[in-house]
């Protein structure tokens, strides 16, 4: 019994580790965005600061990144859920060792690294605009937005037809044919059908696409040529120099994903009750069947009454008030989420701790000064116990404090320090010294902070 | 003739507007986007790298000297083999290896958790919760360990006001930053399919083993482990191959020495200007992840039709 307690405070223990591991990395990122430090960092903090959202507009590779993301993400919306749909669709009607044999072909390119996947797409379409007779610069194929699209879609087509074989393993084709017996077409059947029995696995299918699309990278980077996308841009800021701007537009990406996920999740759950509620509204259908036929065989005066009581049950299973509401809260919170954020990047005039960051900045002088000071007073102290010494030693010790002074010989340093104007050249040095003190206690340049 | 026949029929199931819909998007991914890109790629890696006006002419001919390249180096070079390049390759394979394991080491245990004992709503928030970070942007995500282990990140400030060590630690130029990054990368990938199929396996099982005195390490290696051996084939394979060929992490975490085969590639498309080699190098790198995965499928007695789901 102990042992299997220590088990569960491990497992626990080891849960809390693992989830630590996954959210960590993003929780640090995102504090490191409300700190008005120049360099992203927790700690030591500074001010807390909202600065670096408007900054974000500012950026003028930034909002072209976005904007062509956004037009890359509608296109492989256009182009992969319709592609896995098919797909899906085709592989429920073949046989046994065709539909393996595809299902491999279809599933490669999520496994085919996508740089790979990349360089064949620019490739390709290079090639294919030299073969219809439109070379170089002409080359209307060869286009970064319209290959990214495509690139994208090769991969991501493979991710939606997953998603639609999962729901369509969920059909009943008798749903189909009671519609062609009824009359319906084979096109109507399709649309009035099967598409709304698809409709909650084509949104997350153009949810899942958008997201990969988005923040595609390995594909991208080839594909999009000149262009920009918002993962593109990223990377190179974030290669050639970090700013805390980069975690402001995290945590922007961060709160996004939580609204959608929670969304997600609410329509999931409305739609498995759903599917419940259905499922039990059946069985009581079929239930009350079976007694009305036991009632017109001729039956006693019981199942009347239960009859009756099933019947009652019926429009009891349907609770849709209930769902409808969680459904209408969780999309006015995405809107208050959503409407947060637009109001942080929009405003100019955001809380940016102008009073806090001035009171650091004193601080920090503050403390260079004592350091000084202190500085001055121990290189004093110093000289005046040369001077008692007059130790011949006394070259060594100024050349602890001025390197340059190594390079002239020792009676010249002598010199130096019985000259009068020894404290003034003792203060040049402290002020050196300060400095260098002062970096071990911030690791930033306290000059380039002042500076800015 | 059976083709035919079958057309016939699929065009009579699905009427023909839905059927030439299905059939056209079909044809359009797996032909203009999977099946001829890839075939132009390898063709094009076979070729010299020739100016514009030079391609299709009479200089436009095959050759194998990409690939004599990545193995020997220029002709010019004293060095029999091109060790640099190749030295990437291999450390490029080997530490997708060791990610690989690492992050199988760290999902068995969360996912046969989450499968078996968490149930009903835990589960399923525990089950979001993994997702959420997955939804965010890949650089992101490596931007995100570059704060923690940079010269002034949290954990070297950390360690610095323990007492332990005096000096920030360069993790990034150690390669720690990289590492636990690309284990980040993908975890998701490792989770999910062995979650899938610990999930299908029947509790009763395990009971009986318990039952009979069995331990919980041997109840793991005899029957959760082997029953699972699909899903953690699946999940390893798309965590090397992902992490085989990543380039953002290695991009952004990798250390000024260490260059992960990618970055080669790039290098080769942009500031090399060189496609067929960048190409042919790709080509490599592609043969060389489906033979490992291939080789390593025949040692664990795994059939690629259990990969995947």
């Amino acid at each position: 019994m102990k042992s299997h307690h220590m088990m569960k405070l491990m497992i626990g223990f080891y849960i809390v580790l693992f989830f630590g591991y996954l959210f960590g990395p993003l929780i640090i990122m995102s504090i490191t965005a409300f700190n008005s430090s120049d360099f992203p960092r927790v700690s030591p903090w500074d001010c807390f600061t909202l600065e670096w959202f408007p900054e974000l507009r500012q950026d003028r590779f930034l909002v072209e990144g976005f904007q062509n993301s956004l037009v890359i993400g509608a296109g492989v919306i256009a182009l992969a859920v319709p592609i896995g749909l098919a797909g899906a669709l085709l592989l429920t009607q073949l046989g046994r060792r065709a539909r393996s044999g595809f299902y491999t072909l279809m599933i490669s390119p999520i496994l085919v690294p996508g740089v790979v996947l990349g360089i064949s797409t620019i490739i390709f379409w290079r090639r294919m605009g030299e073969m219809i007779g439109v070379p170089g610069e002409d080359n209307f194929l060869y286009e970064g937005i319209f290959m990214t699209i495509l690139g994208q879609s090769t991969f991501i087509s493979a991710f939606t037809m997953l998603v639609f074989v999962a729901r369509l393993q969920r059909f009943d084709p008798a749903q189909e044919e009671a519609a062609l017996d009824l009359g319906a077409t084979k096109p109507q059947a399709f649309r009035k059908v099967l598409l709304p029995f698809l409709k909650p696995a084509i949104g997350s299918a153009a949810v899942l696409a958008f997201l990969a699309s988005f923040e595609n990278y390995n594909t991208t980077v080839f594909t999009i040529l000149q262009d920009k996308t918002l993962t593109t841009v990223l990377a190179s800021k974030v290669r050639y120099g970090i700013d805390p701007s980069i975690s402001a537009l995290a945590v922007l990406i961060v709160s996004l994903t939580l609204v959608a996920a929670f969304v997600y999740e609410v329509l999931r759950r409305r739609e498995q009750k759903e599917a419940r509620e259905i499922e039990a509204r059946a069985r009581a259908a079929e239930r009350l069947e079976m007694q009305e036929v036991a009632q017109g065989e001729g039956g006693e005066d019981g199942p009347a009454r239960s009859a009756a009581e099933i019947r009652a049950e019926l429009p009891a299973a349907s609770g849709k008030g209930f769902t409808l509401q969680a459904h209408h809260l969780a999309i006015v919170l995405a809107l208050i989420a959503v409407a947060g954020i637009a109001k942080l990047m929009l405003t100019d005039d955001v809380y940016a701790a102008t009073a806090c960051k001035e009171e650091i900045r004193q601080e920090k002088l503050e403390r260079q000064q004592e350091l000084l000071e202190k500085q001055r007073q121990l290189m004093q102290e110093r000289q005046q116990q040369e001077q008692g010494e007059k130790a011949p030693r006394s070259g060594d010790y100024q050349s602890i404090f001025d390197p340059g002074n190594l390079q002239g010989d020792g009676e010249e340093g002598s010199d130096a320090e019985q000259a009068p104007e020894a404290p003034a050249t003792s203060d040049g040095q402290s002020s050196n010294d300060g400095k260098d003190y002062q970096s071990i206690f911030d690791p930033g340049n306290l000059q380039s902070e002042e500076g800015n | 003739m059976s083709l035919k026949r079958w057309m016939t029929g699929f065009m009579e199931k699905n009427g023909l507007l839905v059927g030439l819909y299905i059939l056209g998007a079909v044809t359009l991914w797996i032909v203009l986007m999977i099946v001829l890109p890839q075939l132009f790629m390898l063709d094009f890696s076979f070729r010299y790298n020739l100016p514009p006006a030079e391609i299709g002419g009479p200089k436009d001919v095959y050759t194998l000297s990409n690939y004599k390249y990545l193995i020997y180096g220029s002709a010019g070079s004293a060095a029999d083999y091109n060790w640099i390049d190749l030295s990437v390759f291999l450390q490029t394979i080997i530490a997708a290896v060791f990610v690989t394991l690492i992050d199988l080491a760290l999902c068995y245990p969360i996912a046969y958790y989450l499968a078996h004992t968490a149930k009903g709503a835990t589960g399923r928030l525990l089950i979001l919760s993994l997702i959420i970070p997955y939804w965010v942007n890949e650089i992101l995500r490596a931007f995100a360990f570059r704060i923690i282990f940079g010269a002034s990140g949290v954990i070297n400030n950390f360690l610095v006001y323990l007492g332990l060590i005096d000096q920030p630690i360069d993790f990034i130029r150690e390669d720690v930053a990289l590492y636990t990054g690309l284990s980040y990368a993908y975890i998701l990938l490792m989770i999910f399919p062995i979650y899938n199929a610990v999930e299908s396996l029947d509790r009763n099982q395990v009971e009986a083993a318990r039952d009979m005195g069995s331990g919980w390490l041997r109840i793991h290696w005899r029957i959760v482990i082997p029953f699972a051996k699909p899903g953690i084939a699946s999940g390893c394979t798309m965590v090397f191959m992902l992490t085989a060929g990543a380039l953002a992490a290695p991009q952004i975490l990798g250390g000024p020495s260490s260059l992960w085969f990618t970055q080669l590639i790039v290098q080769w498309f942009n500031t090399g200007g060189n496609w067929p080699r960048g190409s042919a190098y790709a080509i490599a790198l592609l043969i060389a992840c489906v033979a490992f995965v291939l080789f390593m499928m025949r040692v664990f007695k795994i059939r690629v039709g259990e990969i995947g789901r």
